[in-house]
């Protein structure tokens, strides 16, 4: 294996692991949206990995763009990793692979500073996500025929399953949202009776037993 | 000890001492401009005088956090375009204290509203109250005009009658025509230019723009100097008074025997008789038992009712009374009214206990509002005061023999559900 293949080879598989941890971080974002757990875990862990993932499969995106670039092997330019459709070589593809890069330094910028911004200029930039993560998906299909078969493909497939299944998740809870005045009422009215507790009286017709 | 001193002897005895100052000294008679200009006279002090004899006099906010005015009031002139807003929309069911002084005295809240404006170079000043006072406040608003009083216009802008609309942020964007709802700014409202004081701290400034910060000190401890308006409830009627700041907490209340009182208000602190025995009307001696005086809230629990039945039914009040935009609010306070309803009945699960001071923990400091904190220190305190009580319930008895509710709410009440209800 020469330098030039090490190099293609860690462009493609850094790639390929970059799918897979946006794929984590997308559904654990959304499990954020939905105030989801992960059994035996506190809800801030969603939130942890979210993040930590979220600068894992950049890291990984960034070693997969840089290998990209120092690879001989094709000419892409180093600009094209921000640039859409900036390189010769698979213009369009590539460009896919740019945008949704673009897009997850956005967010991550933002989620940084998110103290200083207003929460509905994070909010905006971070719906993105839906738009940033087919896009990367579509690059890793057809940018090159590694994904186009095999457990690759399964694996690529698995992908695709989750985050369908994930936005399906979340689109359910849109739908069923209460608008904001009668959320109070809905969790008083849930928490009234205590769960599990036998039917005892009111305290009202507490019997006065007093010691006096 | 024994027997009840005339209402007529303690108005004596009060008027010998310089009190009431705010207050008519004839109790249940409102004051009109004329009664109120010869009473009190014209201002004084102006300008950045008055800012100075406010520093002196040592002013704090009379809407719950004692904060110092002067501190304010430098902050909102410092940050450009300032705007004063007065604020009188006490929305605490059992504070009655600002719509008595409304009431009664409603010109020198105005005239603190004006000076305050005048001082900081605001253009524009607003007062911010419940409806049912705006024709008043309007009528005397028109006679002001007529003889030129105030130096900028007042505009009245009316709450919903909801628990948090006079909290500070929710103030600011009802009176940007938004819903009376508290938001979440990493800016303080005073470093926005926007000054918000209680309706009481307007009427000391304005009786310090006529008398001075050493009159001020005549009453009140070196740390809090003044009197304050009290809501008391103390068998039968709530009833507002006025009191020096710093004397025993017990004569402030005017009984001798209560199971426990409740100090600040619904977002205030449980404490035992006994504690109140030793305590003294100022926050300095409130501390520490974790308390605050808040808006001048004092209510006795007679022997005979249940600490922790009051608590449950307030508890749930404050649960329905939430805005419902923070998780933790939303979530944990209805939770915590449904383990205190369990904790009041009889022989409640042993794990509830641990549950309510969890979800009190877990609540604390998490909402853009602190309505989650005030909430969980007034639990927290019922279940520290009623201890014995809630072993008792455990095993199935209970101390009350009475079942009237001590605590006011509103009458009829039920959780709002829809945005025109903080509107």
């Amino acid at each position: 294996m020469t330098s030039s293949t090490t190099l293609w080879y860690a462009s493609r598989a850094t790639g390929f692991v970059a799918l897979i941890l946006l794929t984590v971080v997308f559904a654990a974002g959304i499990g954020i949206s939905r105030q989801a757990r992960i059994p035996g875990l506190p809800r801030f862990a969603v939130t942890d990995l979210h993040r930590n993932l979220s600068l894992l499969a950049v890291a990984f995106v960034a070693v997969h763009v840089i290998s990209a670039v120092l690879d001989t092997f094709v000419s892409i330019p180093v600009l094209s990793a921000v640039i859409p459709f900036a390189s010769s070589y698979e213009r369009f593809w590539l460009g896919l692979g740019a945008i949704s890069f673009d897009l997850m330094l956005a967010m991550i910028i933002t989620s940084l500073v998110r103290g200083r911004l207003n929460r509905l200029t994070w909010l905006a930039i971070h719906l993105t996500a839906y738009l940033s993560w087919p896009v990367a998906f579509l690059h890793s299909i057809y940018s090159s025929g590694d994904l186009r078969h095999g457990v690759l493909l399964d694996l690529s497939l698995g992908c695709a399953v989750i985050v369908g299944a994930a936005v399906i998740w979340r689109l359910v809870s849109v739908v069923r949202r209460l608008p904001r005045a009668q959320r109070v009422a809905a969790q008083l009215a849930a928490a009234q009776p205590a769960a599990g507790s036998p039917p005892r009286r009111t305290p009202r017709t507490l019997p006065p037993r007093t010691a006096r | 000890m024994t027997g009840v001193k005339s209402a007529a002897g303690g108005a004596a005895r009060q008027a010998a001492a310089g009190l009431p100052r705010l207050l008519p000294p004839v109790p249940g008679d409102p004051e009109e401009l004329t009664e109120h200009l010869a009473r009190h006279g014209r201002p004084r002090y102006h300008g950045s005088a008055l800012l100075h004899a406010v520093k002196s006099a040592g002013l704090t906010g009379r809407g719950g956090a004692a904060f110092p005015t002067h501190v304010k009031l430098a902050a909102a002139k410092e940050a450009g375009h300032p705007v004063v807003v007065a604020n009188g929309a006490e929305s605490e069911p059992a504070s009655e204290k600002d719509a008595a002084l409304l009431y009664h005295a409603p010109h020198l809240v105005l005239d603190g509203l004006a000076l305050a404006a005048d001082a900081i170079g605001a253009g524009r000043a607003y007062l911010y109250l419940h409806a049912g006072h705006a024709a008043r406040i309007q009528k005397a608003l028109t006679e002001r005009r007529n003889l030129r009083l105030d130096p900028v216009a007042i505009t009245v802008v009316a709450a919903p009658a909801r628990f948090l609309a006079g909290q500070e942020t929710a103030l600011v964007s009802r009176i940007s025509g938004g819903p009376a709802l508290p938001t979440f700014d990493s800016r303080r409202v005073t470093e926005r230019g926007i000054l918000v004081q209680n309706v009481e701290t307007l009427a000391h400034l304005a009786l310090i723009s006529r008398h001075g910060p050493d009159w001020f000190r005549e009453r009140g401890t070196r740390a809090e100097p003044g009197t304050m308006l009290l809501t008391l409830h103390a068998g039968g009627r709530p009833r507002v008074t006025e009191q020096p700041i710093g004397v025993p907490l017990r004569s402030a209340l005017g009984l001798t025997d209560a199971a426990a009182v409740l100090v600040g208000g619904y977002h205030g602190t449980w404490l035992t008789a006994a504690a109140v025995d030793s305590l003294t009307l100022d926050n300095a001696a409130l501390r520490q038992h974790k308390a605050s005086l808040g808006a001048g809230v004092l209510a006795a629990l007679p022997h005979g009712s249940c600490g922790l039945v009051e608590t449950a039914r307030v508890t749930r009040y404050l649960a329905a009374e939430s805005a419902g935009q923070c998780g933790p609010c939303l979530n944990g306070l209805p939770r915590m009214a449904g383990a205190l309803a369990e904790l009041a009945g009889p022989r409640p699960r042993r794990s509830t206990l641990h549950d309510v001071e969890r979800w009190a923990g877990l609540v604390t400091g998490r909402g853009a509002c602190h309505h989650p904190d005030g909430t969980a220190r007034f639990v927290r305190s019922a279940l520290t005061v009623f201890g014995a009580e809630l072993k008792r319930h455990a095993s199935g008895e209970c101390t009350a023999t009475e079942r009237a509710p001590v605590l006011p709410l509103p009458s009829g009440y039920a959780a709002p559900t829809t945005e025109e209800a903080w509107r």
